[in-house]
């Protein structure tokens, strides 16, 4: 993680939408395996593994095998020495400030406007899949997080 | 995956620039302020399987954490039952492991055994990042990251809030801090 090309690598890896629904997965199923990702997918198989693959280079994911199935984790820690290498205490306090604000006045909007133009946007993955991670569940882990820092 | 639905296990990994022994002896540091566990002092009886752990305030007043060794190979690996004082949760298992690879070493904590939907859970992905990322910083920089010093700050300011449980006479050296279900059997 030292190499100077890691940051390189991880924003590149983050850089992909399949992949950042990925990791939104294997957040929601700690231990889950390739099966249970590929569900969530129209793309083939071996798609998904090699996305998988490229977030367990830039060690966003973790893979272990326990037993007989290969498990996967997903790693928080690149992505906070991203935070902590751009964020300091004042920044922290300010942007929370704003970021909160636009959670708060986003969901409120949301809430009261319910057709917005994101489905289509987003027809890739198997449309019956459970409940989309990429939207709406983001907001409310990382404004805990914040949060906490207060 | 894991068998049980109602518990989970989360694992962080960074990989930090320095031998491994660098890295075991800032992670298994005693008597004195770790800034990658939140400013707290690590006390034991003595460092081996079985051994108590506690996490104290450097005034020793108050306990965070409680534990006891399940296994040790140092410079390699160490894992301990895990538990908040100020939560009534379920005890978990906490391990690090230490890894060689290109460019340091591969540092890897894990928690099992989590109790779903808890604080414990909550507390504990929190905890996760912020300790690797500041166990790397620590020893690669000797600096914690300002994450961390401003929690340490933060909880030396608020300790006197600390709950009664957390006491550290709650948790004398002698308590075990077994898991609940079967103990893992590894004799």
């Amino acid at each position: 993680m030292n190499q100077p090309n890691h940051t390189d690598l991880v924003f590149q890896t983050l850089a992909s939408k399949p992949r950042r629904q990925i990791m939104d997965l294997v957040k929601q199923m700690p231990g889950c395996c390739v099966n249970d990702i590929c569900e969530h997918f129209s793309i083939s198989r071996i798609g998904v593994m090699k996305h998988i693959q490229l977030l367990v280079d830039a060690r966003l994911l973790i893979s272990r095998k326990p037993g007989r199935k290969r498990e996967f984790f997903f790693n928080a820690a690149p992505i906070q020495m991203i935070y902590d290498r751009w964020t300091d205490e004042y920044s922290a306090f300010w942007t929370t400030q704003a970021v909160d604000l636009k959670y708060k006045v986003e969901s409120n909007t949301k809430a009261s406007q319910p057709q917005s133009k994101k489905p289509a946007a987003k027809a890739k993955p198997s449309a019956e899949s459970k409940p989309k991670p990429a939207t709406a569940k983001k907001p409310s882990p990382r404004k805990r997080q914040r949060k906490t820092v207060q | 995956m894991n068998s049980n639905p109602d518990t989970t296990t989360q694992v962080t990994q960074v990989v930090i620039n320095a031998p491994v022994q660098e890295v075991w002896d800032a992670l298994t540091k005693e008597g004195e302020v770790l800034p990658h566990f939140f400013g707290s002092v690590m006390h034991t009886t003595r460092f081996a399987p079985g051994a108590p752990i506690r996490m104290r305030t450097p005034n020793g007043k108050y306990t965070g954490v409680v534990g006891e060794v399940l296994e040790l190979d140092p410079p390699y690996k160490y894992s301990m039952t895990f538990k908040f004082t100020n939560y009534d949760d379920a005890v978990c298992i906490v391990t690090h492991e230490l890894k060689e690879v290109e460019g340091g070493t591969e540092y890897t904590l894990t928690s099992d055994r989590i109790p779903v939907g808890t604080k414990t859970e909550k507390d504990m992905a929190r905890g996760g990042k912020i300790i690797t990322s500041t166990l790397k910083s620590m020893v690669e920089t000797g600096k914690p990251t300002w994450m961390a010093r401003f929690i340490m700050v933060i909880g030396n300011l608020f300790a006197f809030a600390s709950p009664k449980k957390c006491l550290s006479s709650n948790w004398p050296m002698d308590k075990r801090i077994e898991l609940e279900d079967q103990q893992t059997s590894e004799t």
